[in-house]
């Protein structure tokens, strides 16, 4: 009975009054149905018990999610009678955000197995009986409970009820399946465990957006994630909740799609119990173990994967500009020459710490990325895009503004020298365009930081900032250096303009990776918005002039800012919005990489070579182009019977992510041929290919 | 001075396109609350009691503090309640000079909200010894913990360091059978930290009703 302390806050709900009551009536109806009228010694049979529940309300799964608890059933049956274990129907997600919770809504059939005893009386009747609670909730949650029973005849044979084989069909169909063919591999990363579903060969529907209920409470985030359809299986990632502190050791649970496991309509639900195979990201690479060189040796190569990134055709554009400020420098006192070269090198550094800390610092929240990461966001491609685009309007001399954008670049001749904050922003501008490019040593050097604590990795890329602004600290630190560069003229003019054509060149290309990213639509929207800056850049540089009068000045600048900077938002606002991605450039020779097809090949005694790139990675192209799409090595792939696979890490696939981490890559390119010997280790080629050495590789298989 | 103007600018167009790179990653990680880790400082905490007391979490440094959430309509909540045990590890906790903080994050016209008024009368009637029972209807401070059921619980220690959050037993059901030989997981914290050791069971599922945010 109500208590009076509990009846006076109850009237001061008002509107709950009803609700904080005790003999509140249920909103779940429970009964006990079994399958079959007649039982007969040792023969097991089900039972459903079978709860109804009020519209909204819902009870809840074995595992019940962020809140809530299971139904629970105590059996109170004849001696000699066992009960089996519940069988749980799949549960439904049941969102109230930002909670999330697995059970039930409408109704939900529970089935038990129960098992007579062999020497059962026959030509009796027995009375089968549980005692059932459950939790109960809408928005306010009650404990229900109720006990329930069904009387059943006894005899020689099993007689099911014919009036419940619909009932029971249903509540099976809701059952998850064993397995039908397919397979489960599991595999604990950082943060998160991967479940891998491989299905049976006879199925050709593809199975819609599939979503993972774990059995044990509390062992992932229950958010969301997505299902990924790879090439011979489907990829699911996990995020492990922060309460799991020991790693299970099983993933066990029920995968649930809204297109049957076997096929359209069929059952949605597929048990899933496998073993959790090993920390797969914390596995050592086989090139981070043959560089045992170790952390010095990898600040090695970073720092000489910096000096050589200078001579990349990413970087070309935007260091030309900054070297012909120094031939308007020769002159200038050593001093100022100085404090710019370090002012440049700081701002690579920095530039370099802050991707660099990002990417450790995502990584460490269990994100699949590896370097040149940024590059897979569309609206970072727009941005840049734009970025360049304007720079090049500049170089062109299609607007001047006081503070003229060209001086990033540093055209300042005659003024004895530019300032150190433009330097710095050119040091900036040098490492964002210098991602796309892959030097040679870079990658394992970045492989390796990758792999490595924090201090570890921010050394390693510290010496790749110091190696990238090296060449140039040089030139401003040795006058004779200096003397060997032609002597200042009207030839740097001509020089900025014709450095402004890269630079349109680079646009297009950036333009390109977009069109891979989100479709044509997304290359439409931004030159959309390029027409619209240059509209900008034009009003800036014809009416934001000195000749002007200040109030046309002010109305042309705020004119131009608006245009500029509007449609340089809307760029990677819609990119960011995105379209469907551009099919993947599939030939006849190199199909899409997963591992499932690495090993099916390998098994099948085919040696494999995989391509690991990406649109937004120039070395990558030149080497596809020069060196994997020659006429010679192609023949020598089918000579040697290789199996071409191109993995494209163009947007994020945490399965091609995972797989460089393997082999202990942090980037593109990387190029990995796998002998048909299972056994032996796979071989990784250079960053920079050429034909003949990828003919010398083959040839020694 | 224009030098410095074009840097910054720069400078800003580098952090934009890191805020957009990393922005459009958050996005795609799964929605769900985000709990503070134990062993990190816990988050800040102002929130007016039942008396109309301003609390600020910062004001208890160099004292334990344990913070419940509660809703006195909740099964599982009441199992603990309508036993006494809820109290009784109030006061344990409250003699060894643990301050504890019974939150309500119920939202206005939500189940389980209380007025200050019903609040004092219950906090009377049913002998809570909470050192104060604050409410939280915008749910702000409850989502910056992820307090996800009630019961809720977290334990603070003087440094301001969370050093347990999660369930308040191992016993996840509405049965107040189930009391009797069940681990008091707070308690088990206050005892070892107190002792000088580490928070055996520093993380665990809790379990309960949802909070019922707005």
């Amino acid at each position: 009975m109500l208590r009076p302390r509990l009846f006076l806050s109850a009237i001061a709900l008002v509107c709950l009054s009803a609700t904080l009551t005790a003999d509140e009536p249920s909103h779940v109806k429970v009964s006990l149905m079994p399958e079959v009228r007649t039982i007969a010694p040792g023969a097991p049979f089900s039972v459903a018990v079978w709860l109804k529940m009020d519209p909204r309300w819902h009870t809840y799964w074995i595992n019940p999610g962020d809140s809530g608890a299971p139904t629970e059933i105590k059996w109170n049956l004849p001696p000699g009678f066992e009960a089996g274990p519940i069988q749980w129907p799949h549960p439904e997600r049941i969102e109230v955000p930002p909670l999330v919770s697995f059970g039930y809504e409408g109704e939900a059939a529970l089935l038990v197995r129960i098992t007579p005893p062999r020497d059962l009386k026959t030509g009796e009747r027995v009375t089968l009986a549980a005692h059932v609670s459950w939790l109960e909730c809408e928005e306010l949650c009650l404990p229900g409970e109720a006990t329930v029973s069904a009387v059943v005849q006894t005899g020689p044979n099993v007689e099911n009820d014919p009036t419940r084989a619909k009932f029971f069909s249903e509540a099976r169909a809701r059952l998850p399946l064993d397995s039908a063919g397919w397979s489960f591999a599991a595999g604990s990363g950082r943060g998160f465990v991967r479940l891998t579903a491989t299905p049976p060969v006879w199925l050709k529907e593809p199975v819609a957006e599939a979503e993972f209920f774990s059995e044990m409470n509390g062992q992932f985030s229950n958010g969301r994630s997505s299902w990924d359809r790879g090439d011979g299986a489907y990829v699911i990632d996990l995020p492990l909740s922060d309460v799991s502190t020991a790693p299970a050791r099983r993933l066990t649970g029920v995968l649930v799609s809204k297109s049957g496991w076997r096929g359209p309509g069929s059952e949605r639900a597929i048990r899933v119990d496998v073993e959790i195979a090993g920390n797969t990201s914390s596995l050592p690479g086989p090139s981070a173990s043959a560089s045992a060189s170790g952390l010095l040796g990898a600040i090695g190569l970073a720092f000489i994967g910096g000096l050589i990134l200078n001579l990349m055709p990413c970087v070309f554009p935007v260091l030309s500009l900054k070297v012909l400020s120094l031939v308007g420098q020769a002159d200038a006192p050593m001093r100022a020459r100085m404090r710019n070269a370090g002012a440049y090198s700081f701002g690579v550094l920095v530039a370099y710490w802050a991707l660099a800390g990002l990417l450790i610092a995502l990584r460490a929240g269990g994100e699949q990325l590896g370097w040149g990461f940024q590059l897979q966001s569309p609206p970072v491609i727009a941005g840049l895009a734009s970025l360049f685009f304007l720079l090049a309007l500049n170089l062109f001399g299609v607007f001047e503004v006081g503070m003229s954008l060209t001086r990033l670049g540093g055209k300042n001749a005659g003024k004895g020298g530019e300032g150190a904050g433009a330097s710095f922003s050119s040091g900036l501008l040098a490492t964002i365009v210098a991602t796309p490019c892959t030097a040679p040593f870079m990658g394992s050097a970045l492989g390796f930081a990758l792999t490595q604590p924090a201090p570890a990795a921010l050394a390693i890329f510290t010496s790749l900032g110091a190696g990238m602004a090296a060449p140039f600290v040089a030139l401003a630190a040795s006058p004779r250096l200096l003397r060997i560069l032609p002597r200042p003229g009207a030839w740097m003019e001509t020089m900025k303009q014709a450095l402004g054509f890269l630079l349109a060149a680079t646009v297009v290309w950036l333009a390109w990776v977009l069109g891979q990213q989100t479709g044509s639509d997304g290359i439409a929207m931004l030159l959309a918005a390029l027409v619209v800056q240059a509209v900008g850049a034009w009003v800036l540089g014809k009416w934001a002039v000195m000749t002007r009068s200040t109030p046309v000045r002010t109305a042309a600048g705020i004119v131009a800012a608006v245009l500029i900077v509007g449609s340089a938002a809307a760029a990677v606002k819609l990119a960011g919005a995105g379209g469907s991605p551009a099919q993947a450039v599939t030939t006849e020779t190199w199909e899409p990489y997963s591992e499932a097809r690495v090993n099916e090949l390998r098994a099948a005694g085919r040696p494999v070579f995989v391509d690991f790139g990406a649109a937004w990675c120039l070395t990558c192209q030149v080497n596809e182009r020069v060196a994997l799409s020659a006429a010679p090595v192609l023949a020598k792939f089918r000579e040697k019977n290789v199996a071409t696979l191109k993995a494209d890490w163009t947007s994020r696939d945490p399965a091609v992510t995972q797989a460089l981490t393997k082999l202990g890559r942090g980037g593109v390119p990387t190029y990995v041929l796998y002998s048909k010997d299972a056994s032996a280790p796979p071989r990784l080629l250079p960053e920079v290919l050429t034909p003949t050495l990828v003919i010398d590789v083959l040839d020694k298989l | 001075m224009k030098k410095a103007i074009i840097a910054a600018i720069i400078l800003g167009v580098v952090v934009a396109i890191a805020a957009i790179a990393s922005y459009r990653i958050r996005d795609t990680v799964p929605t769900s609350l985000k709990e503070p880790p134990v062993g990190s400082p816990a988050p800040a905490l102002t929130l007016t009691d039942t008396k109309g007391k301003q609390h600020n979490l910062a004001d208890y440094k160099g004292k334990y503090v344990v913070l419940e959430w509660v809703n006195l309509g909740c099964p599982f909540v009441k199992k603990h309640y309508e036993s006494g045990n809820m109290q009784a590890t109030q006061k344990k906790a409250v003699d060894k000079g643990v301050v504890w903080l019974s939150v309500n994050s119920s939202a206005k016209w939500k189940q389980g909200n209380l007025s200050p008024a019903a609040w004092n009368d219950e906090i009377a009637g049913r002998k809570m010894s909470s050192t104060a029972v604050l409410l939280d209807e915008t749910g702000e401070v409850g989502k910056t913990y992820g307090a996800k059921t009630t019961p809720h619980m977290y334990v603070v220690n003087p440094d301001g360091v969370l050093i347990y959050k999660g369930a308040i037993d191992d016993q996840p059901t509405t049965n107040k059978d189930s009391i009797a030989g069940a681990t008091n997981y707070v308690l088990a914290a206050l005892d070892e930290s107190m002792a000088g050791k580490p928070v055996s069971t520093a993380s665990t599922q809790s379990y309960g009703c949802s909070v019922k945010y707005k």
